[in-house]
This record gives structure tokens, sequence and C-alpha cells, in this order.
């Protein structure tokens, strides 16, 4: 190869890539940056333009946005933990492969791969009153003839969140139950061997190694969940419309297209939208934190 | 021993039984859906709702007080159920396919009735348009069929940016060291952690301005800016996966850089493109709230399915139609890349 060549390569390994790179980064300045940065400029400027925190009060005093608030801390507490744990129990117990294992899997695949808007028209023709679900628990005999369950009163907020965290956890749980079962046959069986050996029994072992072994599958799951979770809206939507179970998502759809004409309308879904950014950019951020992703350099990607 | 492998064939039995709960847990309600839509109306207006979608129908024709009586042979009670009593054969047909689904002209009721001068009864069974609520999903649905070829359209221009940019991205990740890469890799995930909708909203104006409001093309530049990320984290592993030795034989042999990398990578890295690109399909497909906000007179199929469900009470047949229309091309795609998805979730494999 002669100097000149190398001379030529050289200057390619230095410029190439950050050239072949250019296009994403100037995608996402124009397009990501640019619009995350108009909302914020809009939630803190006023109808005249000039800088106040007028949008934060008036998306503070919707008499909606604590109980909407409430609901999604609710639903993304309980249905998070309810799925993490449930998926984990799941993945322990059936961690070997069996005859039938793939189609287990396959059927486990699912829930996960169905539209949104599918799911909601799943559980709406389900959960009306002369729906499937009434109409499957009088073929098994849970029900007597004629009698029906009204599970979509919305007079009980208990049980309509309850019905809520059951929906998601169907959708979820076997989903995450495949991640944390493919996480759990990757790693080397040589260690929890070595750990009985030495005399621990299964908890200890699960406690001490398989757990923290696991930990990079199970930080990816768990932070895309929670990121998911705390953008809940459409099956709520379908199921009780917008005034019965709020959550933060809704109203932002609430504002921009159920009421599109109010002069307030645009800054209170964006301000609520800035307001949900926020939150998860909180949430996520302190999970990572707590869970010690930051700590390992390459952030749960192998590289 | 013994007792060893007694506790084998018990933990084992403990799998099966765990397995088929969940297996059984996910199938209910998917059968039922299916099932659902496939339900003529009077069906879908029983209660308990009927297991199976009758396939046939049984139908009596008997002379009634003001014209032609007409029955259905109903399998529950063993009996007929008389459903309409009318001379006007064509009230009878539309009775018939709306509420029965059932396709027979006026005419030929007519013909069927003509019997009735000679016997007291005509009994005729008749096979049911399996498709009916599909049909009339797409019939009254204002725009389901323009929404469905826009939201193709958004969908593979989506693919188009996505793949360029996220791929040559995804590209240079694997194969260039330089300053900045671990913070550009992290970035790309930031990216998608930001909820879509925080970005949709400025993006009406935005788009406004640039005259692509309400159009695919704007639809796609805003889902380009999630799957971007995806692809490129997708293609990072998959030219991870491919020999950098190959790339180097090549050039050793003379080839530019370019050709290299359309002869030898390319081809390799095709499979795991192909892959990436359903997901960004299925991105653009499935997602509703975007969508919402930033059409008005051309929504996509996603809108169009939400809003007819959303407004929809009593009719649980049409909803299930609805829903699987939408599901289908999900769940198909879905089971092509399912050997993908697990690789995102860091280096696994099932």
């Amino acid at each position: 190869m002669s100097k000149e060549q190398t001379s030529k390569r050289r200057n390619w390994n230095q410029v190439g890539p950050y050239l072949l790179v250019a296009p994403a980064l100037i995608y996402y300045v124009l397009f990501w940056i640019r619009p995350v940065f108009r909302t914020f400029l809009f939630s803190i400027t006023d109808a005249t333009g000039r800088l106040s925190l007028e949008n934060f009060r008036l998306v503070l005093e919707d008499p909606t946005f604590i109980p909407a608030a409430q609901n999604t801390a609710i639903i993304v507490i309980f249905s998070v933990t309810l799925e993490f744990v449930a998926a984990m129990a799941l993945a322990l117990l059936i961690n070997r492969k069996f005859k039938g294992s793939g189609i287990l899997l396959f059927i486990a695949m699912i829930p996960m791969a169905l539209a949104p808007v599918a799911l909601g028209a799943m559980w709406k023709t389900g959960f009306t009153t002369h729906g499937w679900v009434n109409s499957f628990l009088t073929y098994i005999g849970f029900l007597d003839i004629g009698e029906k369950i009204i599970f979509l009163s919305g007079e009980s907020r208990f049980k309509n969140l309850l019905l809520i965290i059951l929906i998601d956890a169907w959708q979820v749980i076997p989903s995450m139950m495949i991640i944390l079962l493919a996480g759990l046959q990757g790693l080397p069986k040589e260690m929890m061997e070595a750990s009985y050996v030495f005399g621990a029994n299964r908890w200890k072992t699960l406690r001490r190694i398989t757990m923290p072994m696991l930990r990079p599958t199970i930080q990816t799951a768990v932070i895309l969940r929670l990121i998911s979770a705390l953008q809940i809206w459409l099956t709520i939507v379908m199921l009780f419309g917008f005034g019965r179970v709020p959550v933060l998502l809704s109203r932002v759809i609430y504002y921009s297209e159920e009421v599109p004409n109010l002069t307030n309308s645009f800054r209170m879904s964006s301000t609520y939208s800035v307001v949900i950014a926020v939150i998860i950019t909180i949430v996520a951020v302190m999970y990572l934190k707590v869970s010690g992703a930051f700590g390992r350099k390459n952030g749960g990607e192998r590289s | 021993m013994n007792l060893k492998s007694m506790k084998k064939k018990a933990n084992l039995a403990t799998i099966y039984i765990i397995s088929v709960a969940i297996i059984f847990t996910i199938l209910v309600p998917v059968y039922f859906i299916f099932s659902i839509s496939f339900l003529s109306t009077r069906e879908a207006y029983q209660y308990p709702l009927p297991l199976f979608p009758e396939l046939r129908s049984e139908i009596k024709l008997e002379s009634g007080d003001r014209g032609v009586l007409l029955s259905i042979y109903d399998k529950r009670n063993h009996d007929y159920e008389t459903l309409l009593d009318t001379s006007d054969f064509k009230k009878m047909s539309t009775y018939m396919r709306t509420n029965l689904s059932l396709n027979f002209t006026p005419e030929e009721l007519e013909e069927k009735s003509s019997l009735l001068l000679t016997q007291s009864q005509v009994v005729f069974k008749a096979r049911k348009d399996v498709l009916h609520n599909y049909k009339t999903f797409f019939q009254v649905t204002r725009d389901a069929i323009p929404a469905l070829i826009r939201s193709i359209q958004i969908a593979f221009i989506t693919i188009l940016i996505s793949l360029s940019i996220g791929g040559t991205a995804g590209y240079t990740l694997a194969r260039y060291r330089f300053k900045g890469k671990h913070t550009l890799k992290f970035s790309i995930l930031f990216v998608r952690m930001f909820p879509g909708v925080a970005i949709a909203m400025p993006m009406v104006i935005i788009l406004a301005n640039m005259g692509l409001y309400d159009q695919p093309l704007g639809l796609s530049l805003v889902y380009a800016i999630g799957s971007i990320a995806l692809t490129t984290w997708i293609t990072t592993s998959i030219f991870l996966g491919i020999p950098v030795e190959l790339e180097e034989a090549a050039q050793v042999f003379g080839a530019s850089k370019l050709r290299t990398f359309v002869n030898i990578t390319l081809p390799l890295a095709l499979p795991g493109l192909a892959a990436s690109s359903m997901y960004a399909f299925l991105g653009a497909w499935n997602e509703t709230i975007s969508a919402l906000i930033l059409t008005q007179f051309k929504p996509t199929f996603a809108v169009v399915v939400y809003q007819a469900l959303y407004g929809s009470t009593g009719q649980v047949n049409l909803t299930a139609a609805g829903g699987i229309a939408m599901a289908i091309p999900t769940l198909i795609f879905t089971f092509i890349i399912r050997k993908y998805i697990n690789q995102m979730w860091g280096d696994v494999s099932v």
C-alpha cells in the first residue's frame, strides 16, 4: 500500500464516521430537538408570547389533573411490579427446554403482536355487559344463565383500576416472560451449579448469582415497560371514555381531539405533554440510577 | 435414584400445567374476538354469545298474516324463531343480509316463496357470509379504504427514511471507533424514551409551515424519529455479526469501500435489514396518538378504526371485525421477525 493511500485511509477513518452519522444527527436536530425545544418554549409562554408559568397553572388547576396523575401513578406502580414479579416467577419455573416449549413461546408472542387498537376492540367486546367475558364465565359455570357482571359501571375507582391493571398484565406478562427466559437461558450454567456445590440453596443462588447476572436484561425490560406504562391510554379510553378513568396521556388527546376549539385547548394539550415528558424522563433516569445502569460502561449493550 | 426421577417428573408436570394455563389465558380472549368477528348481528345480540359462529343457517318460510313469515332455526332452543312477516321481498332480502349475514336477492326469495302455493312451508339451508362484518366495516366506516392505502404509504416512506439514515448510522457504529460513539448510542435510547405526543404537538406547527400537515409524508417524518433510533440499534448488532475480515479480504483484492459494502456486506445484512424494516412498518401501522393529532381529513387506518370503535356501543361483531382487520398485518409481521425481537433485549436467543 503506497504512502498516499495510507494517509488517505487515515483521513477517511477520522472524518468518515462523522460524515456517515451526520444524516441521523441532522434529522434529530430538525425533527426531534427542534420540536422538543418548541414544546418547552410553548409551555412556558402565555397567549401573548410572554414568558410565564400560566400554562402550568392551568394544568394544575384542571380538576382532572390530580385524579389523572394519581391513576397513572397507581397503574404504573402496580402494573409494572405485578408484571415483573409474575413474569420473573414464570420464567424461573419454566426455565428449561421441554417438549412443546416452542409452542408456548410462539403463543406468548401473540399479545405483544396485537395492535393497540385491536386490543381495545378485544376488551371492549369483552367487558360490555353482554360481551364475551360474561358469556365465557357462563359457559364455564361461574355465572348462572342470564346472570351478568357489570364491569364498566365506573363507580368504584378500585374496580376500574384493577380491571385496567389486569388487562395490561394480560398483554405484558407473556412478552416479559419471553425476554427474561431468553436472558436466563443465555446465562452460563456453571455459576449456578458451582453455587449449589458450595451448599447454597435455591433462593440464595437466585438472589446472589442469577439475578445479578440477569441484571442487564431486567433493566432493559423494566425501563421500556415503565416508559410505556406511563403512556397508557387507548384501552382505558375505549373502555371508560375520557371522563371516568382519566390518565395523563388521555388528557392530551382529550384537549386536542375532543374539545379542540376551546381557546386553551392547544396550550393545555402541549403543556400536558411536557408534563408527561418530564415525568417519564425523571422516572427513567431515577430507575437507571437506582438499578445501577450508569455504572456499566456500555449501557446494557454489547460492543 | 428413584426418588430423584420422581421429583424430576413432578417438576416436568408442574411446568406443563403452568404452560397450559398460560396458553389458555392468552388464547381465550384471542379466540373470542376472532369468533365474534364472524357472528351475524342476530347472533351477536344473543346472550351468552355463541361459542362458535354458525356457518350454515336453516331458514323456514311460511304463509303469514301479512305475507311471508320468515323463521330461522335456533340451535339453542331447538326450535324455529320467527323474525319477520312481510310481503315485501326487498325488505326481507335486506333484513337477511344485515341481521343474518345471508345473501339472497329479492327475486330468489320471491321464487322460493312461490312454492308456498303448493306446500305449507319451505325449508332450506343457506351458507352464511362469514366475512359479512368485514365488508360492512369497510363500507360503513367512512374513509376506511383510503385510510388503509394511506397507512401503507406512510409505513413505506418511514421504512425508506429509517433504513437509509438509521442503517448508515448503524453501520458506522458497528465498524468505526470514534470520539463520542458511546454518547451517540445512549442518545439513541434517550430519543425513544421521550413520549411521542410531546413531539407531535409542536410538529403540528412545524409541519404546517412545511406544507406537510395532514399529509402522509408529514406523518412519516414524525414516525421516522422513533424508527431511525430503532433501526440504528438493530442494524448495529447486525453489522457487528458480519465478520469484518470478509470486507478486508475484498479490499485486499482491490474492491473499493462502496463496492465491498454493496457486494459483500449488504447481501449478508439483508435478512436483518428486512426485520428492522418490519419493525418500522409495525411502528407506523400501530401508532395512534400522533396520527390523531397530526391528521385532520386524511386519517390513517389506525385512527379510522379507533374512531369507529370509540364511537360504537352495541355492535360487538363489527367492533371485533375492525379490531381483527387492524391486527392481522401486525400478527403476520411479528411472527416473521420473532427471531430478531429477542436480539433487541441484549444478545440473547430463545
